[in-house]
């Protein structure tokens, strides 16, 4: 077992690969967040009666929690501080981050949410596993295929049949054990 | 109340939880939970929370005690993957990972497995009777506080969950900021006012706990593991010789002080938050590390025994810990202490002081399926120890994509439309940043359950004190709580950076190339194997 040193467990920060320009953006995105908070949230009524604080004065507490740590990082990201990415006994920390595979997982599930209910929930759910196995790497194409229409029927029947979850059978709709 | 209507209280709980019908979810529970604690990418706050919106048929007590047999199970899952699977597992578990992994490197993988799984069920038992013990007289406190208290237990589970939990205080801080914007979401439910709802009729009833908690945990998990997918074959370690063989003389003469130690330190670190389960172990591996002479010492880095007894017992130890403030103060300390939360309110059961009192025929039948999850881990766990190696070996590609069919599942169960599927996507994509960048997770869940309870909170106190915010530290009771929680991080600093430093020591000394190889003896290896590696793939069971 080799473990490596860049990413020694528990540093607070580490070295990652790759520009800092994203870290930098998500910590702006925080930052803005806050601001948002502030500008929506000096839109909230308040009803002249209220005996406490308010409904407004929480969400500017907040809003001004963001802008401060998001602000803190943003100076920690120029810095040079980077934060350590999360670590598992599935994700290797050398690879680069594959943009692809994230972009046709996310449109994947996206597809997934138009087609419940034109086509009902197993056949939806079936495409996004064959879809997301291809995108990870799985081959050949008809085991993913048989696997995702046998996890597909099994959920349905578990969940839509036994436990009674109001999943849209599609195709099934009749067939009394897969629910109606 | 005294002890002994807490004893027939108890009794009352073990006479519900034994009915068979319980017993059976106990069961469901307790493998259920090993299975995703033995899976990489799944841990058993995901799975309470994917759970909970397909089990809503099930009356309250039922789903209680399959989300107990959930929150045990995945400790006892969780040490099976970090000695048997080849790979360098999370920081947290670092440690024991080492040890554990060593020794099942040298053939000792059996006794591993098996110091871990009774070490587990010996903490685990004295840390429940504990809690029967302990909690009934902290909620007989925890009554008698006002708002202003309340609020000051809340800004220590906030501060001490959003600091200490991860690695870096602000990122831990930015998560819990996010966790409390995204409660804010929908109606005020004091004055009934729309807020940071922009117009959206989707946003005005908030947007769902479940639906947050699923796309932070399991969308963002898989999307993240997506983009950098350790491939190639999935190294497991071969376990030999049959498992009623596992633990001898020798080990348990060397694991049972470890266990009764780790207990006894993973206890009260579990019902304080400072960094949970976490400093548990670290502080028991330290301790054992440091307690052990001569031969036994040489071993530590390169597999001692010692170093997988006491942390794997710290760290179940510190599981039921964590129950004390959640039952009898509703202050979740981890991400599953968080859902357990959630799974009370779903049922509309109150959470926070009165719970003892108002459902006390629940909470202590709670308490009684722990005895019996925990039972039941230790008589299942090592004869089942080939299922959960099959487990172990699904195929990465499967098994994120199962997860992602079970996370829409969860989505659209929640209210039955599409648009908590798109929801939970975009949700998952800011848990996949926030793990990319190292923000932790478990902070924004905290306050975002947390949020709504101390925002009223606050308001009722300073509605009491006509807005001066003085009184919230004046109250004698909130000013000791708030003296501790400075000590508290204090501690916790000064132990992260001992921590540091002392794994960067393990870590080196580990990846010295000679193995001692313990007791151990190498012709065992060539016995029938009861495990299949990747390259051998017989299913001789023992």
């Amino acid at each position: 077992m080799s473990t490596s040193v860049q990413n020694a467990p528990g540093s607070g920060t580490a070295a990652a690969p790759g520009a800092p320009v994203g870290e930098l953006v998500f910590a702006l995105i925080i930052v803005s967040i806050g601001v948002v908070g502030f500008v929506a949230g000096a839109g909230i009524q308040t009803p002249p009666s209220a005996s406490d604080i308010g409904p407004r004065a929480f969400p500017f507490a907040v809003s001004a929690l963001l802008v401060v740590v998001g602000a803190g990082l943003v100076l920690q990201v120029l810095r040079g501080h980077r934060g350590a990415a999360d670590e598992g006994e599935d994700v290797d920390l050398e690879a680069k981050t594959d943009w692809l595979t994230v972009g046709k997982l996310s449109g994947f599930v996206l597809l997934h949410a138009f087609l419940i209910v034109p086509l009902g929930w197993p056949v939806a759910a079936a495409l996004l596993f064959f879809g997301a196995a291809w995108s990870l790497g799985a081959r050949p194409w008809w085991r993913n295929l048989m696997t995702a229409i046998i996890l597909a029927l099994v959920l349905q029947f578990v969940f839509g049949g036994l436990l009674g979850v109001s999943l849209p059978p599609g195709f099934l709709e009749g067939f009394g054990v897969f629910g109606g | 109340m005294s002890s002994v209507d807490n004893f027939f209280l108890l009794m009352e709980g073990f006479a519900t939880a034994m009915q068979p019908m319980y017993l059976l979810y106990a069961l469901g529970g307790v493998l259920v939970g090993t299975a995703v604690g033995v899976l990489p990418g799944i841990g058993p706050a995901m799975t309470v929370a994917l759970l909970m919106p397909i089990t809503y048929s099930l009356e309250p007590t039922a789903a209680i005690i399959v989300f107990a047999g959930i929150y045990y199970g995945g400790m006892y899952g969780g040490s099976t993957t970090s000695i048997l699977l080849n790979t360098p597992g999370e920081s947290s578990s670092i440690v024991t990972a080492l040890e554990g992994n060593k020794m099942a490197k040298a053939g000792r993988g059996a006794a591993a497995l098996a110091t871990a799984a009774v070490g587990s069920f010996v903490a685990g038992t004295i840390a429940t009777v504990l809690l029967s013990f302990v909690a009934p007289y902290v909620a007989a406190f925890a009554v008698q506080i006002g708002p202003v208290e309340y609020v000051a237990l809340m800004v220590v589970a906030f501060l001490t969950v959003g600091a200490l939990l991860g690695s870096s205080v602000l990122r831990g801080l930015a998560s819990l900021g996010l966790g409390l914007f995204i409660a804010l979401v929908g109606f005020d439910a004091l004055t009934a006012q729309q807020r940071y709802t922009f117009g959206s009729p989707f946003l005005a009833d908030g947007i769902d706990v479940v639906l947050v908690a699923v796309a932070l945990f399991a969308v963002g998990e898989a999307l993240y593991v997506g983009s950098r997918l350790r491939h190639g074959p999935i190294k497991i370690i071969p376990v030999t010789g049959g498992w009623t063989s596992w633990l001898r003389k020798e080990d348990l003469r060397r694991s049972w002080k470890p266990w009764l130690r780790g207990t006894a330190i993973g206890f009260p670190v579990g019902t304080i938050p400072a960094g949970g389960a976490d400093v548990a172990t670290f502080l028991s591996y330290a301790s054992e590390r440091k307690l052990a002479k001569g031969e036994n010492k040489k071993q530590f880095g390169k597999g001692a025994i010692e170093g997988v007894a006491g942390p794997e017992a710290a760290n179940n130890a510190a599981a039921a810990g964590v129950l004390v403030p959640l039952l009898t103060l509703g202050i979740p300390t981890t991400a599953t202490a968080a859902m357990m939360l959630v799974a009370f309110q779903r049922y509309q059961i109150p959470v926070g002081p009165q719970l003892f009192e108002s459902n006390s025929t629940l909470v202590w039948a709670l308490i009684a399926s722990l005895y019996v999850g925990n039972l039941m881990l230790l008589v299942l766990n090592l004869p089942l120890v080939g299922i959960w190696v099959k487990i172990l070996q699904i195929p990465r590609p499967y098994l994120y994509s199962g997860i992602l069919v079970f996370a829409v599942l969860g989505a659209f169960s929640v209210n039955f439309t599409p648009i908590d599927v798109i929801i939970l996507l975009i949700v998952g994509i800011l848990g996949f940043f926030m793990r990319r960048y190292g923000y932790p997770i478990a902070p924004m869940v905290v306050g975002l359950i947390l949020g709504p309870i101390f925002e009223s909170q606050l308001r009722r106190s300073l509605a009491i004190s006509q807005g001066d915010p003085v009184a919230l530290v004046q109250s004698p009771v909130a000013a000791t709580i708030y003296v501790v929680l400075v000590v508290i991080f204090a501690l916790s600093m000064l132990l992260k950076r001992r921590q540091r430093q002392f794994e960067a020591m393990v870590v080196a000394n580990a990846d010295a190339p000679d193995v001692v190889r313990g007791s151990a003896t190498a012709p065992e290896t060539a016995a029938a194997p009861v495990t299949s590696a990747p390259d051998t793939r017989e299913d001789t069971d023992r």
